[in-house]
């Protein structure tokens, strides 16, 4: 028995964003600002970057950093920061887009599998795993390998990649979520109905997996840059002369020695991204894992 | 007087601080004496618990008490917590409301009782352990004492597990046992047994008892004296006998009167309304608002216990202009409907398995058990059917087979006339809006991301093809006819309480405009005053909605105030079927007789009947044998019960006679009696 009956919980009234701030994990706090900053540069940086993105003869290749070129210059004269800034709004939409349409994908095929169940459940699930238990590379690449040549290079492809490595891991979260939902009495009563398993799905399953599902869009949008930088990296991402900043790190590899900065100036920015993005996810799946609790009572 | 065990003195507990605190006890006192049962009977959330714990000398983080717990003099409130320690499980233990979370499930039953004997110093050593262990399940009646130690919480029954439980409380015999609604969560036939249980073990060992419930009926049974909460305070203290012949409180009153009574004689009128909403209670009297006797003055003034006789006190104002209240009061008794007309549902030899197979179970051989054997029964237009029996008898199954959420392994459903498809796929949209099912809990049954409006909404878009803006007022026609206000179309389902849950699957139900409606268990989650609320609501729905019911229930009470006709079902077998009035009368089946014996009754004294086994034999014709009271021998054993007509359509199955029947029949109507 509680003596605190359901109306008494303590329901945090819709405060203002400051009381939202002083609350939040500080984990959370930090990783906003990095983030903000990154936004603020990706969004603005196109406007007052000091050149442009494929802009050659910038300065002597090669010549080190600089108060003029923080990066450097690269082989083909061009300077790398004004590169970095420019590329910025191309990695954090790859990696969102890519995560989000994982979501979507894997969201809708767990919620599905896992209120249909019998022998629909067993073979997607059984794919499902096969598909976890290839490295991300090796199955990223084999993706890009089977879109063929003529999407090679294109965002899309990248974005699409995304989803592909997500959607699996994705769709096991929202089954396993989804399994300890379809058993409650609701459920039963919109089967009752006649209502289609979409209609469930979207009516009754969803609405009850929300903190689940994006607590993990959260973490996972977290870790997409890397992914995308890697595929870049490798050269199954985007083309050059792209600045998408793994594809640079790649690019200016060779010259490690000759001019460090090179890779280093990308490097940090995606690094600092990717810590920005880790921190504040993972603020915020500690505040959405709370209303879970909250909402299981 | 001797001093008693416990004194507790102007105690008051306080969740949270500031604006947001909220005063779950308020300046309760009362005592227990030496050998002593003491009851605290409330609604959930009256603080009864929170009340309770303080005895452990167990309180939340978040909770701050004052006042004074005194323990033989100490008081628990100021004591520190290695010394609390010491005392909890030794000289005061608990006996939880859950016993299968109460108990580890990773760990031997016999392992966990050996625990409290070994931290409180009691057993030298592990034999010496053991030994006491084996000793104490046999004062539980535990089945095989010696070797039960070795089982694992989910080897057990429930009534088993709770009687384990009660034997870790008693395994230091304390000096007092806190029992925290301990057989809420169990079947009639074994809340009976355990409450034995406690009646002859406080008489054999003289420990002091607290005993917690919501239910009035099983402190009738077991306590000498009676507290009544209300909102954290203590409203009303007597002897229990004085309390249910002269309630003085007109809560207490109304407690009495929400009791579901078995002799289908009249029920009083002074019914409780409303429901306890903690956050709006006045400033005087915390009942007030739902008080049918209130003054003016009530909601200003704090009413204090005052003593109004040897061992009494009440704190009510008006108790004086009140007197002492006649429970008994004119009202409206079990009615019979006209049950002329067509019939609806016709389930014939139906036969049950249960739960989907596994494409491995399947290849491996298995099949599972048959959980219902051949029933057979009808139900007529605007008629009430009711299904009883302990839990495992198949009663949702048979529930779960007409909603189509089963398939059947032989027999058919008819409904309307029409042969009705076993699997949900192959029936007519109209066949599904036709048959509505409640369920058991609306805490599950209702999305909780969903608003009032759209949980009620959407059958109604779904069935009757209305949109969002036709459907608006036929939700609110909905929320009336289950006596909600419009206002709760926006609510969440966290933002209502059981009962008002429980009535917004009801209206879900009822917006289909059903011909059948299946009840499942739906008041067994709901306090009982609450439960009383909603039956006269189901009661006034048949009446005005003309629809039919499939009642599902353990409670024989609620059976009897609101069915047309009875079918009694043990392991999935039925073996009386009949109109209400002749169920409840003479010749009885067997296992009838045994559920109206278990009963706990306010209105009468415990009588009993020698126990035979409790457990049934497995695989003997009769599926009661072995349990049965009156069993022939070996008949029973091997050959089927047949069906007796009894007249006036009532059927019992049993190798017995009518006569035989009618003559060992000890139970009689508390009416009849009188």
């Amino acid at each position: 028995m509680t003596t605190v009956t359901p109306s008494q919980a303590p329901v945090t009234p819709p405060s203002g964003l400051a009381r939202f701030w002083r609350r939040a994990p500080s984990s959370l706090r930090v990783g906003a600002i990095i983030l903000a900053i990154h936004v603020v540069v990706a969004v603005t940086g196109p406007l007052w970057a000091p050149y442009g993105v494929a802009q050659m003869g910038a300065g002597i290749p090669l010549s080190g950093a600089s108060l003029a070129h923080p990066f450097g210059i690269d082989q083909l004269g061009r300077d790398v920061f004004s590169r970095v800034v420019h590329g910025g709004h191309i990695v954090m939409l790859l990696a969102l887009s890519g995560t989000l349409l994982g979501l979507v994908i894997g969201a809708v095929i767990g919620l599905l599998s896992g209120y249909l169940r019998g022998w629909i459940d067993e073979v997607i699930m059984r794919l499902v795993e096969a598909m976890i238990s290839i490295p991300f590379l090796v199955l990223g690449l084999l993706a890009v390998s089977a879109a063929g040549p003529e999407l090679s290079g294109s965002p899309l492809l990248v974005i699409m990649v995304v989803a592909f490595l997500y959607a699996p891991r994705i769709a096991r979260l929202a089954r396993s979520a989804a399994l300890e939902i379809v058993t409650k009495d609701f459920v039963t009563i919109a089967r009752l109905r006649g209502e289609s398993p979409w209609s469930v799905v979207r009516r009754e399953l969803l609405p009850n997996t929300t903190s689940v599902l994006l607590v993990e869009f959260a973490v996972r949008t977290g870790y997409a840059p890397v992914l995308v930088g890697s595929l870049g990296f490798l050269g199954f991402g985007m083309r050059p002369p792209t600045p998408e900043w793994g594809l640079m790190i790649s690019e200016n590899r060779t010259l490690l020695l000759a001019s460090p900065v090179t890779v280093l100036g990308p490097g940090l920015m995606l690094a600092s991204l990717v810590v920005g993005l880790n921190l504040f996810t993972e603020g915020l799946a500690r505040i959405l894992g709370r209303t879970v609790q909250i909402g299981q009572r | 007087m001797t001093e008693p065990l416990v004194a507790v003195e102007d105690l008051a507990i306080t969740y949270g601080q500031g604006v947001e605190a909220l005063a779950a006890v308020q300046s309760v006192g009362f005592t227990i004496g030496k050998g002593e049962a003491f009851g605290l009977v409330g609604e959930s959330g009256c603080g009864k618990s929170t009340l309770a714990y303080q005895l452990m000398g167990y309180r939340h983080p978040a909770a701050r008490a004052t006042g004074r717990v005194l323990f033989k003099g100490t008081d628990l409130l100021a004591l520190a917590a290695p010394a609390l320690q010491r005392l909890r499980g030794d000289r005061v233990a608990l006996v939880p409301q859950n016993p299968t979370t109460a108990l580890n499930p990773a760990i031997r039953v016999g392992t966990q009782l050996a625990e409290v004997l070994h931290v409180h110093g009691r057993a030298a050593s592990v034999e010496a352990a053991a030994t006491r262990a084996a000793e104490l399940f046999e004062r539980v009646g535990l089945p095989t004492p010696r070797t039960i130690g070795r089982r694992y919480p989910h080897e057990l029954s429930g009534g088993q597990q709770q009687r384990v439980c009660i034997a870790i409380a008693l395994a230091c015999e304390p000096d007092l046992v806190v029992l925290d609604e301990p057989t809420t969560g169990l079947d009639v036939t074994t809340q009976e047994q355990i409450i034995d249980l406690l009646i002859e073990l406080r008489g054999r060992l003289g420990m002091s008892m607290l005993y917690v419930t919501h239910d009035l009926g099983v402190l009738a049974q077991i306590a000498d004296r009676v507290g009544v909460m209300y909102a954290g305070h203590m409203v009303e203290v007597a002897p229990t006998e004085e309390l249910f012949s002269s309630p003085r409180h007109p809560y207490t009153r109304g407690l009495i009167a929400a009791i579901p009574r078995l002799d289908g004689g009249p029920r009083s009128p002074h019914r409780l309304r409303g429901y306890l909403r903690r956050l709006e209670l006045p400033e005087g009297c915390a009942f007030a608002p739902r008080c049918d006797e209130a003054e003016p003055s009530c909601a200003q003034r704090r009413q204090t216990l005052e003593a109004v006789g040897p061992g009494r006190a009440v704190a009510c104002q008006r108790w004086r202009a009140l007197g002492a209240i006649d429970t008994a009061g004119a009202g409206d008794g079990a009615e019979v409907a006209a049950t002329d007309g067509a019939s609806v549902l016709d389930v014939t030899g139906l036969t049950l398995r249960y739960g989907r197979q596994g494409v491995l179970a399947r290849l491996a051989g298995q099949v599972p058990p048959v959980v219902v054997r051949d029933v057979s029964f009808s139900i007529k237009a605007g008629e009430t059917f009711a299904l009883v029996g302990e839990s495992g008898s198949g009663k949702s199954t048979i529930a779960r087979a007409i909603s189509g959420l089963l398939p059947l392994v032989a027999g058919s459903i008819a409904f309307q006339g029409q042969a009705l498809a076993p699997a949900l796929a192959a029936r007519t949209p109209d066949q599904m809006r036709r048959i509505q099912y409640v369920f058991q809990n609306p805490d599950a049954s209702l999305n909780p991301r969903a608003r009032v409006a759209s949980i009620l909404g959407r059958p109604i878009a779904k069935y009757l093809g209305l949109d969002e803006a036709t459907a608006r007022p036929r939700i609110e026609d909905a929320l009336r006819e289950v006596r909600l206000d419009a206002g709760y179309a926006r609510r969440f389902p966290d933002q209502l309480s059981g009962g008002e849950r429980q009535r917004v699957a009801i209206a879900r139900a009822l917006v289909a405009q059903p011909t059948l409606l299946l009840c499942d268990e739906v008041l067994s989650s709901l306090d009982v005053s609450v439960q009383a609320n909603v039956l006269d609501l189901l009661r006034a729905l048949k009446r005005e909605t003309g629809v039919a019911m499939l009642f599902i229930s353990h409670d024989l009470a609620v059976v009897r105030e609101l069915a047309d006709r009875v079918g009694v079902l043990f392991r999935g077998t039925l073996f009386e079927i009949g109109r209400n009035a002749d169920v409840f009368t003479p010749p009885f089946h067997p296992y009838t007789h045994e559920l109206l014996m278990a009963v706990p009754s306010a209105h009468l004294k415990r009588r009993r009947v020698p126990r035979r086994d409790s457990v049934a034999l497995q695989g003997a014709a009769c599926s009661y044998a072995g349990r049965c009271p009156w069993q022939k021998g070996e008949t029973c054993v091997t050959a089927p019960p047949p069906w007796r007509e009894a007249g006036n359509g009532l059927r019992i199955r049993c190798h017995l006679t009518l006569d035989e029947l009618t003559a060992k029949a000890v139970w009689r109507a508390e009416g009849a009696a009188a």
